[in-house]
C-alpha cells in the first residue's frame, strides 16, 4: 500500500500578542476556539468530515485538561469526533501535524484539524509543597478551633507563589533555564552580543516589511478592541536600543537579553490537513504537502542545537539537499541559538560537535526567517510549530517557490524539522 | 377526617361554613348531583400501587393524552384513589408522580373551563378545592415528585402535599400562571403558597404568573430538593420515612395588610386597573394568609367566580389558545427540514439581535458584514445581551458562553454551501438588498432558503433577483429581537410549501410565534400600526398635547402611547415607512406633515434628544399632564377605531390567513391590549365597525 501523503488544505491563526496585552483576557481554550472556528468558517467545510482534532499545548490549563477536546467542542466540531492533545514542548504545534500524518498512515482517519494554542498570560501560579500540606491540614480540621490551630502553622514564605511559567521554561534534567542554555551556546560557539543583537534587529525589520503577508494569516479577534495584527514587532528596532538592554540570565558576563530572545506571547494556530486522496475527493485546493519530518534528541543543556540533527534527518528522508529549499523557518528561541545552528550547518568543526558527520552546507541568510521570527512575532510555545508551517507555506505561495524547511529547538534537548512542498 | 368527600352533606356544608360543617342542605352543586357514595370509578387516569414499605405510589397518567390535566373526570378519579388510600391501613406515605415524559400536571383543563357555563365552572372549582383539601388532610406524609411542567392546578395539588421535590430536567417548570389568563389560583394556591413561602414572594409569583425552573423554584422555596429525575423515587422513599416538615413561621405574613396594600398600589400603577385578575389576586393572597385554610378557599372561590364571568378573562384565555396553536401547529402542507446552521447578513441592531436569538436556541450562526468594525459592534451588542441575561439568571453562565461560541463572523466572502438558511438583515435599501441577494444566489446551494428581514420593502421584487425564487421568504423579526415574540413570515405566491413549512418550524423552534402574511406593503403589523400613528400625529397637530394622546392610549391598554412610540422608532424611520405606505395605498391614511417638519428640523426622536418629547441623557423630560377625561375617551375611540379598521381591511384583502392571526400578531407585535383580544375581536365585541 502506498503511504498516504498529508496535504495542508487551509490554515489560520490568531494575532500573536505579547503576554499580558491584547489577548490576555482570552485563555488558551478561547484562543484555540477562535482559531478552529475561524478555520471552519473560512473553509466552509462540513465539521462532520473531520475525523479527529489534534492540538499542541505546553501549559495545559488545569480547567481544560485535554484542551484539544474542549477547543474542538466549543468551536463546533461534532461530539462524535475525538480529540487529543500532544506535548513536545516547543514543537507541540508541529507534532500535531506530524501525528496526524502518522494516524493517516495507520488508517486512523483522513481529515484532521490540527494546530496549537498557548496563553502564556494565563500560566498559573502554584503554592509550594509545604504550603499545600498546610492548606490540606486546615481543610481536614473538623471544627473552627482545629482550623484556627492549623492556620497558625502558616509562615509568610508559604504565600510566595511558585511561578508556573518560570518552572516551564527550566529544564529539570540539566536544571538550566532556557536562557542559560542559550548562554552555553553563545560561549561555546563564540556568538557575541553584537551578532545576537544584529540578528534580533533583523527579525524585527523583516517582520515589519512582511507585515502585509503576516496579516493574511490572521483571523482578527473582535471585541471592544479589534485585534488584527501581531503586536510584538518593533519597526523602530535598532542596535543602539538593543545594546541598552541588560543580560537576563547571566547578569554580569552574559549576552542573552530580553531583546535577542523570543517573546512570551499568546496565540493559537489551526490547520486543516487531509490525505491527498481525501482532499481531491472533496475538491479542496491544498496549500502544500508534508514531504518528510523528523524529531531527534540532543544534550538538554544545549537544547538550542536541536534543529541541526533534526534537519539532517528530515532532509535525508526527503532526499533533498540543504540548499534545495527556498524558504527556511528556524524558530528563533534565542538569537544565539539560531546563529549557533547556522554555524553548525556550515562549519565542519561545529557540525561534528553538534553530532553530524560533516557540514550540510551554507544557507543564504536571506532565505532564513524572511518574515521575521519569534524574536519579533513571539513564541506561544504550543502554537509556534504550527505557525512555522503556516508562514512557510505562505511565503512559498507569495514568492512562487516550491520547497520549504521548518525546524525548532525543543526544551529538554530535542529538535524537530519538517520538509514542505507547495502545491 | 371521617367525612366522605362525596357525601353531599359535607359538600354543601362546606359552602356555608368550613369550620363547623353543619349538615345544612341547600344549593347542591351541579356536578355532584349524580354521584352516589361508593360509586365505583374505573382506574383510567391513575395507577395506585402500595409497595411493601407501605408507600402508596399514585401515578397520574391521563388516558390518550400527552398531558396530565385536571378536569371533572380526573379529579373524581383522583378523589377515588385518595379514598382508597385513606382506608388502606398499610399505607405509611403517599407519593404523587406523573407517568408523562415532560409534564407533571399541566393544570386545569382551560379549554373545558372556557366552554362551560359559569355555574358549572364554580362547581369544578369546588370539586378541585375539596379534593385537594382531602389530600392535604390525609394522615400520612404526602410527597409530590415533580418532573416536567407543574403549572396552575398541577402546582396546587403539589402545594397540598407535605413535600415537594423536583427533577433538575429542563422541562421541569413550576408556577401559578393563572393571572395571565385573567383568573387566579383557586384550588388552594392563593391560600397555601403565601403560607409556605411568605406573602411577598407569593405575591410576586402569583401576580407575575411566572414559571420557574427547578433551581429557581428551590431558591424561592417552592420545592425542598432538586435531584436528577431518575433519583426522585429514591428521595421520595427516604422522605416518606422522616417526620413531615412544619410550615415555617413567616414573620412578614403578620404585615400582610400593609404588604398587600403596597403591592396593590404598585399593580394599579402598572396596569391602570385594566387587569382585574392581578388586583384580585393581590387581595385574595393578602387576606387568605390568615386564619383557617377554608376561609382562604372561600375567598378564592368568590374571586374566581367573578373573574371567570368577565370578558377580559375570556379574551385572555382565547388568546392563550391562539398563541399555543400558532406556536405548535406545523404548516398545513410541505415538509420542514431542520436548520442547524444559518447565515445572518448584517451585524446591525437587527442582524446581531437575530444572530443572538438563533444562537441562544442552538443554531450555529455565521454573521457577516462588510467591515470588522461593524462585526465587532454587533458582537459587543450580543455580549451585552448575554451578560444581561446571565446577570438576571435567565441563562446560566455556561449556556451564555455556548451562545457566544455558536456565533462566528467574517467580513469577507466565505463558502456558504452547507448552510440551509440565510437571513438578510442589511440596511433597508432596495438597491443594497438586491445586490446582496444576487451575490448570495451565486454562493449558496440552489435550495438554500433566502430570507429577508425587511420591514417594508417588497419581498417579491427581491425574489426576482435570484434564480429559484420559490426559496425566497420574508422573516420579519421585531426589535428588540430577544424580547419580541412575533415573527411575520412573509410569503410570495411562488414560495414553495417546503420552504414555508421550514420557516414556520424554524420560528417555532426559536420560541417565537410565526404569523403567515402575504407580501404587501407594510406587511401586517406595520401596516395596521402606521395609520394609527399618523392619526395620532394629526391629532397632535390639531392642538392636542402629546401626553394627552399618550395617556388616552395607555388607558386603552397600550404598553406605550403613540407619540412615545414614534420617538422610540425614530421620526425619520416612521416618516419613511409612512410615506412608502401612503404611496402604496393612496388617500387612505391620515395626512399630516408634522412629522416632516420635525425631521427637517433635525428632531428624530429619542436618538437625537428631541422628538415629540424632549430627552436628556436618554430620559424623557415630562411635560405637565393634562387630565381631560372626555377628551381621552374620544381620542381612544378615534385611534382604536383606526387600528380595527385597518385590521379588517387586511383580513378582507387576505393579507393574513385569519382574524385570529391578525389579533395575535397585533398583540404580540405591538402590545395591543391582550385583554381586548386583538383589534378584530375588539371590533366585534364593541360593535364599532359594522361588518
Amino acid at each position: 500500500m502506498k503511504t498516504p501523503s498529508l496535504v495542508i488544505v487551509s490554515a489560520v491563526r490568531t494575532p500573536f500578542s505579547r503576554a499580558g496585552t491584547d489577548l490576555a483576557h482570552l485563555d488558551a481554550v478561547e484562543l484555540g476556539r477562535h482559531a478552529v472556528s475561524s478555520l471552519l468558517t473560512r473553509t466552509g467545510i462540513d465539521p462532520m468530515l473531520v475525523d479527529e482534532t489534534i492540538f499542541g499545548c505546553v501549559g495545559q490549563p488545569a480547567d481544560a485538561m485535554n484542551i484539544a477536546r474542549v477547543v474542538a467542542l466549543r468551536a463546533g466540531l461534532p461530539e462524535s469526533k475525538p480529540a487529543m492533545t500532544v506535548h513536545r514542548n516547543c514543537a507541540s504545534g508541529l507534532e500535531a501535524i506530524t501525528l496526524a500524518h502518522a494516524k493517516m498512515c495507520a488508517g486512523q482517519g483522513e481529515v484532521f484539524v490540527v494546530g496549537g494554542t498557548e496563553s502564556m498570560s494565563n500560566m498559573p501560579f502554584y503554592f509550594s509543597r509545604p504550603a499545600v500540606e498546610k492548606f490540606t491540614a486546615m481543610s481536614r480540621a473538623r471544627d473552627f478551633k482545629g482550623r484556627a490551630k492549623a492556620a497558625l502553622h502558616f509562615r509568610p514564605a508559604d504565600f510566595a507563589p511558585v511561578i508556573g511559567i518560570k518552572l516551564g521554561l527550566t529544564d529539570p534534567v540539566s536544571s538550566l533555564n532556557m536562557g542559560q542554555t542559550a548562554e552555553v551556546l553563545a560561549r561555546e560557539f563564540g556568538i557575541t552580543r553584537d551578532m545576537q543583537d544584529a540578528f534580533a534587529m533583523r527579525s524585527h525589520l523583516r517582520a515589519t516589511q512582511a507585515n502585509h503577508l503576516l496579516n493574511q494569516e490572521i483571523a482578527p479577534v473582535l471585541g471592544k478592541h479589534i485585534i488584527t495584527t501581531d503586536n510584538g514587532i518593533r519597526a523602530d528596532s535598532s542596535l543602539e536600543k538593543l545594546a541598552k538592554l541588560k543580560p537576563l540570565f547571566d547578569t554580569v558576563t552574559g549576552s542573552v537579553t530580553a531583546g535577542n530572545s523570543s517573546q512570551i506571547t499568546d496565540g493559537a494556530v489551526a490547520l486543516l490537513v487531509a490525505t491527498e486522496e481525501a482532499a481531491a475527493a472533496h475538491n479542496w485546493k491544498p496549500l502544500g504537502r508534508l514531504v518528510s519530518y523528523s524529531a531527534t534528541g540532543c544534550d538538554p543543556a544545549r537544547m538550542g542545537l536541536g534543529p541541526v540533527r533534526a534537519l539532517d534527518a528530515a532532509l535525508h528522508r526527503s532526499g533533498w539537499k540543504l540548499n534545495d529549499a527556498d524558504v527556511f523557518e528556524i524558530n528563533e528561541a534565542f538569537a544565539a541559538q539560531v546563529l549557533a545552528v547556522m554555524k553548525c550547518l556550515a562549519d565542519p568543526a561545529s557540525a561534528r560537535r553538534a553530532g553530524l558527520e560533516g557540514p550540510l552546507g551554507e544557507v543564504d541568510p536571506a532565505k532564513i526567517n524572511a518574515c521575521g521570527g519569534a524574536i519579533a512575532l513571539g513564541h506561544p510555545v504550543g502554537a509556534t510549530g504550527a505557525r512555522l508551517v503556516l508562514t512557510a507555506l505562505n511565503q512559498l505561495h507569495a514568492t512562487d517557490s516550491r520547497r520549504a524547511v521548518v525546524s525548532l529547538c525543543v526544551g529538554g534537548g530535542q529538535g524537530m524539522a519538517a520538509c514542505l512542498e507547495a502545491l | 377526617m371521617k367525612t366522605k368527600l362525596f357525601n353531599l352533606d359535607y359538600f354543601k356544608a362546606m359552602k356555608t361554613n368550613f369550620l363547623n360543617r353543619p349538615s345544612v342542605i341547600h344549593d347542591p352543586p351541579h356536578v355532584l348531583e349524580n354521584i352516589v357514595l361508593g360509586d365505583p370509578i374505573p382506574a383510567k387516569h391513575f395507577r395506585l400501587d402500595v409497595d411493601h414499605d407501605g408507600i402508596a405510589w399514585l401515578v397520574f397518567d391521563t388516558l390518550k393524552s400527552s398531558a396530565n390535566i385536571w378536569n371533572e373526570e380526573t379529579l373524581r378519579e383522583f378523589n377515588h384513589h385518595l379514598e382508597a388510600v385513606e382506608h388502606d391501613t398499610r399505607v405509611k406515605a403517599l407519593v404523587l408522580k406523573s407517568a408523562k415524559e415532560r409534564i407533571f400536571v399541566a393544570g386545569a383543563d382551560i379549554k373545558l373551563i372556557r366552554n362551560l357555563p359559569h355555574v358549572r365552572v364554580n362547581d369544578l372549582i369546588w370539586l378541585g378545592q375539596a379534593v385537594f383539601d382531602r389530600l392535604a388532610r390525609l394522615r400520612v406524609p404526602k410527597i409530590a415528585a415533580i418532573h416536567g411542567a407543574c403549572m396552575g392546578g398541577g402546582f396546587e395539588v403539589a402545594l397540598a402535599c407535605d413535600w415537594r421535590i423536583a427533577s433538575d430536567h429542563p422541562s421541569t417548570k413550576i408556577g401559578l400562571p393563572e393571572t395571565q389568563l385573567g383568573i387566579l389560583p383557586a384550588w388552594g394556591g392563593s391560600t397555601r403558597l403565601p403560607r409556605l413561602i411568605g406573602i411577598r414572594k407569593a405575591l410576586d409569583l402569583i401576580a407575575g404568573g411566572k414559571l420557574l425552573n427547578a433551581e429557581a423554584a428551590k431558591r424561592a422555596g417552592l420545592v425542598s430538593h432538586v435531584v436528577a429525575a431518575e433519583n426522585l423515587d429514591t428521595l421520595a422513599r427516604r422522605l416518606a420515612r422522616v417526620r413531615r416538615p412544619h410550615l415555617r413561621f413567616r414573620f412578614e405574613n403578620l404585615f400582610s395588610w400593609f404588604i398587600g396594600r403596597t403591592a396593590k398600589r404598585k399593580v394599579l400603577e402598572k396596569t391602570r386597573g385594566l387587569y382585574p385578575s392581578v388586583t384580585k389576586a393581590v387581595d385574595v393572597v393578602s387576606h387568605a394568609v390568615h386564619g383557617d385554610i377554608d376561609n382562604g378557599l372561600l375567598l378564592e372561590r368568590e374571586a374566581v367566580a367573578e373573574l371567570i364571568k368577565s370578558r377580559e378573562a375570556s379574551r385572555l384565555i382565547d388568546l392563550f389558545f391562539k398563541r399555543e396553536e400558532a406556536n405548535k401547529r406545523p404548516a398545513a402542507t410541505g415538509t420542514a427540514i431542520p436548520i442547524h446552521d444559518a447565515v445572518v447578513i448584517g451585524a446591525g441592531v437587527m442582524g446581531s439581535g437575530i444572530a443572538h436569538t438563533l444562537a441562544s436556541r442552538g443554531v450555529r450562526v455565521l454573521m457577516t458584514d462588510v467591515t470588522n468594525d461593524s462585526l465587532a459592534r454587533g458582537l459587543e451588542r450580543i455580549h451585552g445581551l448575554v451578560s444581561e441575561a446571565t446577570r438576571r439568571r435567565l441563562v446560566t453562565r455556561v449556556k451564555g458562553r455556548d451562545t457566544l461560541d455558536r456565533i462566528s463572523t467574517t467580513p469577507v466572502p466565505v463558502p456558504l454551501n452547507r448552510h440551509h438558511l440565510v437571513i438578510e438583515a442589511a440596511t433597508e435599501t432596495m438597491e443594497l438588498k438586491k445586490k446582496i441577494f444576487a451575490d448570495l444566489a451565486g454562493r449558496v446551494a440552489n435550495d438554500t432558503i433566502l430570507a429577508t428581514n425587511t420591514s417594508a420593502l417588497s419581498v417579491a421584487e427581491l425574489a426576482r433577483t435570484v434564480p429559484n425564487p420559490e426559496r425566497v421568504i420574508g422573516l420579519h423579526f421585531f426589535n428588540p429581537v430577544h424580547r419580541m415574540p412575533l415573527v411575520e413570515v412573509i410569503t410570495l405566491p411562488e414560495t414553495s410549501p417546503d420552504v414555508l413549512a421550514t420557516a414556520i418550524t424554524f420560528v417555532q423552534k426559536l420560541g417565537k410565534t410565526p404569523v403567515v402574511v402575504k407580501d404587501s406593503p407594510g406587511f401586517l403589523v406595520n401596516r395596521i400600526l402606521i395609520p394609527y400613528l399618523m392619526e395620532a400625529v394629526r391629532l397632535h397637530d390639531s392642538g392636542i398635547p402629546v401626553n394627552d394622546i399618550d395617556e388616552a392610549m395607555l388607558k386603552f391598554g397600550m404598553p406605550m402611547g403613540p407619540m412615545r412610540l414614534l420617538d422610540e422608532i425614530g421620526l425619520d424611520v416612521a416618516a419613511h415607512v409612512a410615506k412608502s405606505l401612503a404611496h402604496a395605498f393612496p388617500d387612505r391614511f391620515p395626512h399630516t406633515d408634522a412629522l416632516d417638519r420635525l425631521v427637517a428640523a433635525g428632531h428624530f426622536g429619542k436618538k437625537t434628544g428631541q422628538g415629540f418629547y424632549r430627552y436628556k441623557d436618554g430620559r424623557e423630560i415630562l411635560p405637565d399632564v393634562h387630565y381631560d377625561l372626555p377628551r381621552h375617551e374620544s381620542i381612544q375611540t378615534n385611534l382604536a377605531l383606526l387600528i380595527s379598521q385597518e385590521a379588517m381591511r387586511c383580513l378582507k384583502e387576505g393579507i393574513a390567513r385569519s382574524a385570529d392571526d391578525i389579533d395575535l400578531a397585533m398583540v404580540l407585535g405591538t402590545g395591543y391590549p391582550p385583554f381586548r383580544g386583538g383589534p378584530i375581536t375588539f371590533a366585534r365585541d364593541t360593535g364599532i365597525i359594522d361588518y
